[in-house]
């Protein structure tokens, strides 16, 4: 366990390296110049070239690579060009909303996706099966942004029940919860659905039932246990989407999170930003797969020695 | 990631989130909530020149002149001012008794450090481009006299001095270096907070030395996606929304609870056409471009008649205007006729660099031009892939293919220099400048050097018709309309005004139960 929990935290170092450079590069290689953009599209070339000069962006590639990451070693990000703050300030700032979006849209869809997914196998062929997975194709296929807008016109603008900007009540989380959470939830039901009714007929769950257990025994603990595992791996690998989509999320709701700090990072070629919070995005989707291999491993004692 | 209270952080987040809420309560008579089409850049007003920015900016500071609602030139933090019969001494007395936010007094010295960090090539702040081509040096004359030294004559120069980037900062904020984060002007609202995803927070400075503003608060928010716009001031979670964008007017003119605020515009849409390359530097293609543009039919779809179709190079706001400069009427036959002159009898094909929110407007012009033979090929691009493609030297534009750049453009001055000279100019020629078609006339040169030092108006009139009609002959451009700016406010919000090119003007505002 220790050399598992050890080989894993090791290579972290190493690709955060690999990839600071990638995103350092990819940054670099945006088509636009962000002394332009600053400048704004009135300014003659002289103010530009000063612009530029005054960002740094003149010098070699390579040294502007080692003042970001003698910078990034130190925790220091860099400065953005707009907010004027360190660009760690800035994330620090914005992270806790997203981590909070985040977390109560995960809620949503562990407590949606998971029942839905349990009840369907238990009731295989029922109309409640049938309508939950109708429910969770569309759901899995739907555009986050058209729902978001549907959303937002009906319980918004129509019924005047929710807020519409920001993230200033408790309110204001339940539009952009559920609409982030609709695409795992979904992905969780099927998946919960599947994997129950694998496990279903194997036979411990028999010998469970032989054994005389009710059924909510059989179906919870020993059932659900062994069905968990493809179900945390699937949220697990769903983490990295689940960001992307508060990008899209974040913009339509003014949600003042990461998302929406990259979105306007980009549109205004604030380097310093971008490389931040993708760095940023790396490191936290890197240790949510390190934390759901920990966490199979615990679930299923096997899967340490494979 | 390392702080092991995160976790706590998030809750306690969650926690004082619900708590603000309650402070910042919808429906709040002494607030106004204004929502924008983007965040602002900077709070350092030298160091930005978005004009949503200067919206944000502008109940906080204050410039030694400014515009009023006929849009004449009037005294602010100047009380009076004169010129040399040479028009290149302007000398300003400044109104006494006025102090900024942060109670450093307001005198001579601090309109010479506010002008001088502009003047500082180090600094290289974004808006100081224009001051530095136009002002020598600023001396302080005595504690309520400033004198600004001219490069050369330029009778706009009050004009200038009206706009955002010259708005009179606080010496003490500039010297600490706090400035692009926290403002400190002289303005009628005080900087409270700036939460950088989510909102600008301004109240009513106690401390003004004008009339009190009759609103207590002002709060900014900002959406990059319309319809969100449209949904906050339908749903009445926003007091007013700039810039509405066209398609939703017809649903809000409807709406009794909402007002559309319509301005004048101060921006002309145009396609900038590559003279360098061909076919385009033959100026029956050019004019042919124009015959074959329907600018009635853009403005009736495009901005549901908020606008008129352009004649001119310059906006009907702009100090020289000329109503009767000769536009190009709709004529697809005459436009055939010209490019079979010209030697394509078979038709041209023309590409254009544009952005992604302006693909409806060049999708038309496609549909119009091809009855006329003419093959648009849309070059769509994002704004700062846009904005390098667009500034580049006519090598770049020939090797990419580069025929025309979608643009527009509005001098904040509201003065016919301010409009062509940046714009055709032979020494503005992209990428020095936004002549992004490398048009270059040197009669047409001469007399934007005339214009921009000529100091009696009337004659300053006669000089821009001519520079109008040169433009239009030579078809630099293909011009397209003039949108008029549309905001929305709720119903009981009275006394809001649009400054021609998006100004929100504010210090009249009221609003009701």
């Amino acid at each position: 366990m220790t050399t598992y929990l050890f080989r894993k935290v090791a290579m972290l170092p190493i690709m955060l390296l690999a990839v600071s450079l990638l995103i350092f590069s990819a940054v670099r290689l945006l088509p636009g110049d962000p002394a332009r953009v600053m400048a704004g599209p009135q300014a003659t070339q002289e103010a530009v070239n000063d612009m530029h000069e005054r960002l740094g962006l003149g010098r070699p590639f390579l040294v502007q690579y080692q003042v970001f990451l003698s910078g990034a070693l130190r925790g220091d990000l860099g400065e953005s060009l707009h907010s004027k703050l360190p660009v760690t300030q800035d994330i620090a700032e914005r992270l806790p909303y997203t981590a909070a979006l985040a977390l109560t849209s995960y809620l949503f869809a562990m407590l949606v996706g998971l029942s839905t997914g349990i009840f369907a196998a238990i009731y295989r062929g029922s109309l409640f099966d049938h309508l939950a997975m109708i429910l969770a194709i569309i759901g899995a296929s739907i555009a986050n942004f058209w729902l978001a807008l549907m959303a937002l016109t009906l319980f918004s603008v129509d019924l005047g029940w929710l807020p519409l900007l920001g993230a200033e009540s408790w309110k204001s989380y339940i539009l952009p919860s559920v609409t982030l959470g609709v695409l795992p939830a979904a992905l969780i039901a099927r998946m919960t659905r599947a994997s129950m009714l694998e496990n279903i007929h194997q036979d411990f769950v028999r010998t469970a039932r032989a054994k005389g257990l009710g059924s909510r025994a059989v179906y919870l603990r020993h059932t659900l246990r062994n069905a968990l595992i493809p179900i945390v791996t699937i949220v697990g690998l769903n983490f990295g989407g689940l960001l992307g989509g508060a990008v899209i999320t974040e913009t339509v709701f003014n949600w003042p999170g990461i998302g929406r700090l990259l979105v306007d990072a980009v549109r205004f070629r604030d380097y310093a930003v971008i490389q931040g919070v993708t760095l940023l995005t790396v490191v936290i989707v890197v240790s949510i797969n390190v934390l759901v291999d920990l966490l199979l491993s615990a679930i299923d004692p096997r899967i340490r020695f494979s | 990631m390392t702080d092991p209270r995160r976790p706590t952080a998030v809750l306690t987040a969650l926690l004082s989130l619900s708590l603000t809420a309650a402070a910042f309560a919808q429906g709040n008579a002494d607030q106004l909530t204004i929502m924008q089409s983007e965040p602002p850049r900077s709070m350092d007003p030298a160091d930005q020149t978005a004009t949503f920015t200067g919206n944000v900016l502008a109940p906080m500071y204050e410039g030694l002149t400014h515009f009023n609602k006929a849009l004449e030139i009037e005294p602010l933090l100047a009380t009076k001012w004169s010129v040399n019969t040479a028009g290149t001494e302007w000398t300003f007395t400044l109104r006494s008794g006025v102090q900024f936010q942060d109670g450093t007094p307001f005198n001579a010295a601090a309109v010479v450090a506010s002008f001088q960090r502009q003047l500082d090539e180090k600094r290289g702040l974004a808006a100081s481009g224009r001051f530095r081509s136009v002002i020598d040096k600023v001396t302080a004359v005595n504690p309520t006299t400033v004198r600004f030294t001219l490069k050369k004559p330029y009778p706009a120069f009050p004009r200038l001095l009206a706009g955002d980037a010259a708005f009179i900062v606080s010496p003490a904020a500039d010297k600490k270096g706090t400035l692009g984060r926290q403002p400190v002007g002289t303005g009628p609202y005080s900087f409270v907070e700036w939460k950088s995803g989510e909102y600008v927070l301004e109240k009513a400075n106690p401390k003004y030395w004008g009339k009190r503003p009759a609103i207590g608060a002002l709060k900014w928010t900002w959406t990059s996606e319309p319809s969100v716009m449209n949904l906050a001031i339908q749903s009445g979670q926003a007091d007013l929304v700039n810039p509405l964008p066209p398609i939703f007017t017809q649903v809000l003119k409807n709406n009794p609870k909402v007002t559309l605020l319509q301005g004048k515009g101060a921006s002309v849409f145009w396609l900038s056409l590559n003279t360098k390359l061909k076919p385009l530097t033959d100026v029956r293609v050019r004019q042919a471009l124009n015959y074959a543009t329907d600018q009635k039919a853009l403005v009736a779809t495009l901005l549901r008649g908020y606008g008129a179709p352009a004649n001119s190079p310059l906006a009907p706001a702009d100090f020289g205007y000329d109503p009767s400069a000769p536009g190009y009427p709709y004529d697809v036959a005459k436009a055939k006729k010209l490019l079979s002159d010209a030697g394509y009898k078979d038709g041209v094909t023309i590409t254009v660099a544009s952005q992604e929110p302006d693909s409806s407007i060049v999708q038309a012009l496609q549909g119009m031009w091809a009855k006329a033979g003419i093959t648009l090929k849309i070059m769509q691009m994002e704004s700062g892939v846009w904005s390098q493609a667009a500034f580049g030297t006519p090598a770049e534009k020939a090797k990419a293919g580069i025929n025309s750049s979608f643009a527009s453009w509005s001098a904040g001055t509201l003065d016919a220099d301010g409009q062509l000279s940046p714009l055709y100019a032979t020494s503005s020629a992209s990428p020095a400048g936004a002549n992004l078609g490398f048009y270059s006339n040197p009669k047409l040169d001469a007399l934007l050097a005339q214009g921009s030092s000529e100091t009696d108006s009337a004659k300053r009139k006669t000089i821009y018709a001519q520079a109008q009609r040169i433009i239009s002959q030579d078809a630099a451009h293909v011009l397209l309309y003039y949108p008029n700016d549309i905001a929305a406010v709720q119903s009981n919000v009275k006394g809001v005004w649009i400054f021609p090119g998006g100004g929100i003007q504010l210090e009249d505002a009221t609003k009701s139960k």
